[in-house]
C-alpha cells in the first residue's frame, strides 16, 4: 500500500490541544477559579459600596474586620505614649465616634476605669488585678464578643494604663462570621454560571465536531453523475480538516480510477467490435470457398465432410454475431424503448422468420398460441433479439430433439408466460458446441432490463424456457 | 439480357466470388469496389447491393445518395456488422439487410424477393403449381382447365400480397395491414373469411390446400 504523506496538523489550532485547553479549564476549577470567583465576588461588592460611600478613606465594612480593629487599636495605643489623660479621653471619643459599633473605655496608671465616651459598659470605678482577670474571663473567652486590650504606649512598662475596645461579633457582621444567604447565592451563582460556560464551551467544541463529521458523511452519500462523491472544501487543519483533505484525495484517486477503468472498457469493447468485424470478412472468403466447393465432384465423405465444415462455419458466425451483440447491448449503447406491444404478434412474427430453417433441419414446429391479443411493456426489437437468441439454441444445440414447441403457459403469479420447449438433450449435456453461453447472456440481459422473468428447465428429456412478467419478483435468469 | 445488378464491395475476394455467384445465377453485375460513382452507375439498374464498410464514402452515405436519386430502386445491405444500430439505420433507406457471412443462396433469395417486391418480375409468367399468374395483366390460369380464375379485388391484393413475399411466412397481422393499411383489430375473422374464398376459387382441394399453405400459430404462406 502506498501513503500518501499529509503535512501534520500543527498543535494549535488542533482539536486535541483545544480538548487539553478544556480539559485544563476543568482542573483549573478547583485551585484557581474558585478562589478567583471569591476575590472576583469581593471586587463586585466593593464595587458597590464603593459607590454607594464614595467619601470614605476606609470602606466601612473593612473598618470592623477584626485584622484591622486589632491593628487599629495597637496603633492608636501606641500613639498616646506620653499622652495626658484628658487627651486619651478626646481621643477615645473620636475613634468612638469613627468606631460606632465599638464601645471603648480605659484605665489610667492609677487604675481608674474610664470611659470617655459613656458607654453601654457596666464597669466598676476602679480597675484591680480582680478585675482585669474577671473581664478577661466575661469577654475573652467569650464567643460572642470581640475585644483588644492594649498597653497606652503599647508598651507594659511604661505602666500608663491600658485600654480595652470590645464588640460584639453579631455588629462587627458576617464577614468574620460565615456568609449571609444572599450573599452565598450570588457565590454560588457565580459558580453556578462558570460551571454553564463550562458546559457550553464543551458542548459547543463536541456540536461544532459532531456537525463537520456529518458535513463529510452527507458528502460520502451524495453523488454525482459519475456515482462518484464531490470533493468538499477544507476549512480548517485540524485533525478533522485533514480527513477531509484525505477524502478529497481519495476521491480524485477514485475518480482517476474509474476513468482509467472507462478507457480500458470502451478500449476492449472497440477491440471486440474490431476484432468481429475483421474476423467476418475472412469468414465469409472461407465460405464462398467451400460453397464453390460444393458444386465440384466430390467423394460422399467429402461432401459431409464438406456440410460439417460449414455448419461450423455457421456456428462461429453466429458465436462472433452474439459476441459483438453482447459487448454493444453492454456498453450501453441501446436505449430500451418499451411500450405497450402484443407479445404474442412478435412471437408469431419471429417463428414465421424462423420457420423455413426449422422445416429445412426437419424440426417439427408446435407452435400452439392463443388467438387473443397479450400485451406485455417490452422493446420490440430487444423481445425479438431475445426470441431470435432462444430460436438459435434450440436449432443449434437441441438438433436432435427435432422439435421446437412454442406455446404459453401460466406463471408462478397467474400470469400468461411464454414457453420455447426442445427435446434435445439437455443444457447439461454437451452438444459438442459451447456456443449456448453468450446467446444465453445476451438473453438475460435483454430480459433483465425490460424487467421479464425468465425460467429455464432443462432436463435430460429437453429444455424449455419461460419468459413472463416478473410481477414483482427479481427480474433476470433463473435456472432450475 | 439478365436483370442489371450494381454491386459495390471493396473485398476483392468477396466481390468476386459474389459476381460470379450472381453472374452464375443470369445476372448483369457492375461491381464497383467504392461507392464514389455508385449513383452515376445506379442508372438502369433493377437493384442494389451495398456493402457497409467502404473505403472513402461508407456505405450509409452511398446508399442515402442512392435512394435520393432513384427512390424506387431496391437497396440490399450487405455487412459484417450486425449491430442492431446499424440494421435500424440501414433500414431507414435500404429495403433489406444481409449480414456476413451469408449463404449465396440467402443473398440469390433475398435478391429475388426484393425484384418481385417492385415489380420487376411482373412481365413473365409465374408458375404456382397448377397456376400460371401474369402480375402485370391482373391474370391467373388455371393449367388444368385452361381458364382464367376471376377474383374479387381484396382476394386478389391479398394474394399478390402473398406472391410479392413468395417463400415467407406471413402472419394474419400483417397480411391485414398490409393489404388494408389499416391496424389489425384483434379477433376480426375478415382475413380468414376471405382466404376461404380464395381457397375455393384457387385450390385444386380446398379443403388441402397447396397454394395457400396455413402454417399452424404463424400464418399464411405461399410457397415457389
Amino acid at each position: 500500500m502506498r501513503k500518501t504523506k499529509l503535512p501534520k496538523p500543527r498543535f494549535r489550532g488542533s482539536l486535541l490541544s483545544r480538548y487539553l485547553l478544556l480539559i485544563l479549564i476543568a482542573l483549573l476549577f478547583i485551585p484557581v477559579l474558585f478562589p478567583a470567583s471569591v476575590i472576583g465576588y469581593q471586587v463586585v461588592q466593593n464595587m458597590a459600596i464603593g459607590n454607594a460611600l464614595p467619601d470614605a478613606g476606609i470602606q466601612p465594612e473593612e473598618r470592623y474586620q477584626t485584622i484591622h480593629l486589632e491593628k487599629m487599636w495597637h496603633n492608636e495605643a501606641k500613639r498616646l505614649k506620653g499622652s495626658t489623660p484628658e487627651e486619651i479621653d478626646r481621643r477615645l471619643r473620636e475613634l468612638s465616634e469613627e468606631y460606632a459599633k465599638v464601645d471603648m473605655f480605659w484605665v489610667d496608671a492609677d487604675s481608674h476605669v474610664r470611659q470617655p465616651a459613656g458607654g453601654r459598659l457596666h464597669l466598676p470605678e476602679t480597675w484591680d488585678a480582680a478585675d482585669a482577670i474577671s473581664y478577661m474571663k466575661r469577654y475573652r473567652g467569650a464567643t460572642q464578643q470581640f475585644s483588644v486590650i492594649a498597653f497606652i504606649g503599647d508598651d507594659e512598662k511604661l505602666n500608663r494604663g491600658f485600654m480595652v475596645m470590645q464588640v460584639s461579633k453579631a455588629a462587627i457582621g458576617p464577614r468574620d462570621g460565615g456568609l449571609s444567604a444572599r450573599e452565598s447565592m450570588v457565590f454560588f451563582g457565580i459558580i453556578l454560571l462558570m460551571f454553564v460556560l463550562f458546559i457550553i464551551v464543551s458542548w459547543m467544541f463536541f456540536m461544532n465536531m459532531r456537525r463537520r463529521l456529518l458535513r463529510l458523511q452527507s458528502a460520502m452519500t451524495v453523488q454525482d453523475g459519475s456515482g462518484l462523491p464531490d470533493p468538499i472544501a477544507v476549512r480548517k487543519s485540524d485533525e478533522i480538516g485533514q480527513l477531509e483533505a484525505a477524502f478529497n484525495g481519495m476521491v480524485d484517486r477514485l475518480d482517476r480510477s474509474l476513468k482509467r477503468e472507462r478507457e480500458e472498457e470502451e478500449l476492449r469493447k472497440r477491440l471486440i467490435a474490431n476484432l468481429s468485424h475483421d474476423l467476418r470478412t475472412p469468414l465469409t472468403v472461407v465460405r464462398s470457398h467451400v460453397y464453390s466447393l460444393q458444386k465440384e465432384q466430390l467423394s460422399e465423405r467429402g461432401q459431409e465432410l464438406l456440410t460439417l465444415t460449414e455448419t461450423k462455419l455457421g456456428d462461429l458466425a453466429g458465436l462472433i454475431d452474439n459476441l459483438l451483440s453482447y459487448n454493444l447491448l453492454t456498453s450501453g449503447k441501446y436505449t430500451l424503448h418499451p411500450e405497450r406491444i402484443d407479445v404474442l404478434r412478435i412471437v408469431r412474427e419471429s417463428a414465421a422468420a424462423w420457420y423455413p430453417l426449422w422445416e429445412k433441419e426437419g424440426f417439427e414446429a408446435d407452435i400452439d398460441l392463443p388467438e387473443g391479443p397479450v400485451y406485455w411493456m417490452l422493446d420490440a426489437q430487444w423481445f425479438r433479439r431475445i426470441l431470435d437468441n432462444l430460436f438459435q439454441n434450440v436449432v443449434r444445440h437441441a438438433r436432435s430433439g427435432q422439435y421446437i414447441g412454442i406455446r404459453t403457459a401460466t406463471d408462478a403469479a397467474g400470469g400468461l408466460a411464454i414457453v420455447i420447449a426442445d427435446k434435445g438433450k439437455g443444457m447439461q449435456a454437451s452438444s459438442g458446441d459451447k456456443g449456448a453461453g453468450i446467446g444465453l447472456a445476451i438473453v438475460g440481459f435483454l430480459t433483465r432490463e425490460m424487467g421479464l422473468g425468465m425460467e429455464i428447465r432443462s432436463a435430460e428429456g429437453g429444455t424449455s424456457v419461460m419468459i413472463s412478467p416478473a410481477a414483482g419478483d427479481e427480474p433476470g435468469l433463473k435456472l432450475r | 439480357m439478365g436483370i442489371h445488378l450494381l454491386y459495390i464491395e471493396d473485398d476483392a475476394e468477396i466481390g468476386t466470388w459474389v459476381n460470379d455467384d450472381l453472374k452464375g445465377r443470369g445476372y448483369e453485375v457492375t461491381w464497383l469496389q467504392n461507392g464514389e460513382r455508385a449513383v452515376d452507375h445506379a442508372a438502369g439498374c433493377r437493384l442494389v447491393i451495398l456493402d457497409v464498410m467502404l473505403p472513402g464514402l461508407d456505405g450509409f452515405t452511398v446508399g442515402q445518395r442512392l435512394k435520393k436519386a432513384y427512390p424506387d430502386l431496391p437497396i440490399l445491405m450487405l455487412s459484417a456488422r450486425t449491430s442492431i444500430d446499424d440494421k435500424l439505420e440501414g433500414l431507414q433507406f435500404a429495403d433489406d439487410y444481409v449480414t456476413k457471412p451469408f449463404h449465396p443462396d440467402e443473398l440469390a433469395a433475398r435478391i429475388e424477393v426484393l425484384l418481385r417486391r417492385s415489380g420487376s418480375y411482373s412481365s413473365e409468367a409465374l408458375a404456382l403449381g397448377h397456376l400460371l399468374v401474369y402480375e402485370r395483366e391482373n391474370r391467373i390460369m388455371n393449367k388444368d382447365t385452361g381458364e382464367e380464375i376471376v377474383l374479387t379485388g381484396k382476394q386478389f391484393q391479398i394474394f399478390m400480397y402473398l406472391l410479392r413475399h413468395l417463400g415467407q411466412i406471413l402472419t394474419k397481422e400483417q397480411i391485414y395491414e398490409g393489404v388494408w393499411g389499416d391496424p389489425y383489430l384483434d379477433g376480426d375473422k375478415t382475413l380468414m373469411v376471405h382466404i376461404r374464398y380464395l381457397r375455393e376459387k384457387l385450390e385444386r382441394d380446398p379443403a388441402n390446400p397447396e397454394i395457400i399453405e396455413t402454417i399452424r400459430g404463424v400464418g399464411y404462406r405461399v410457397k415457389a
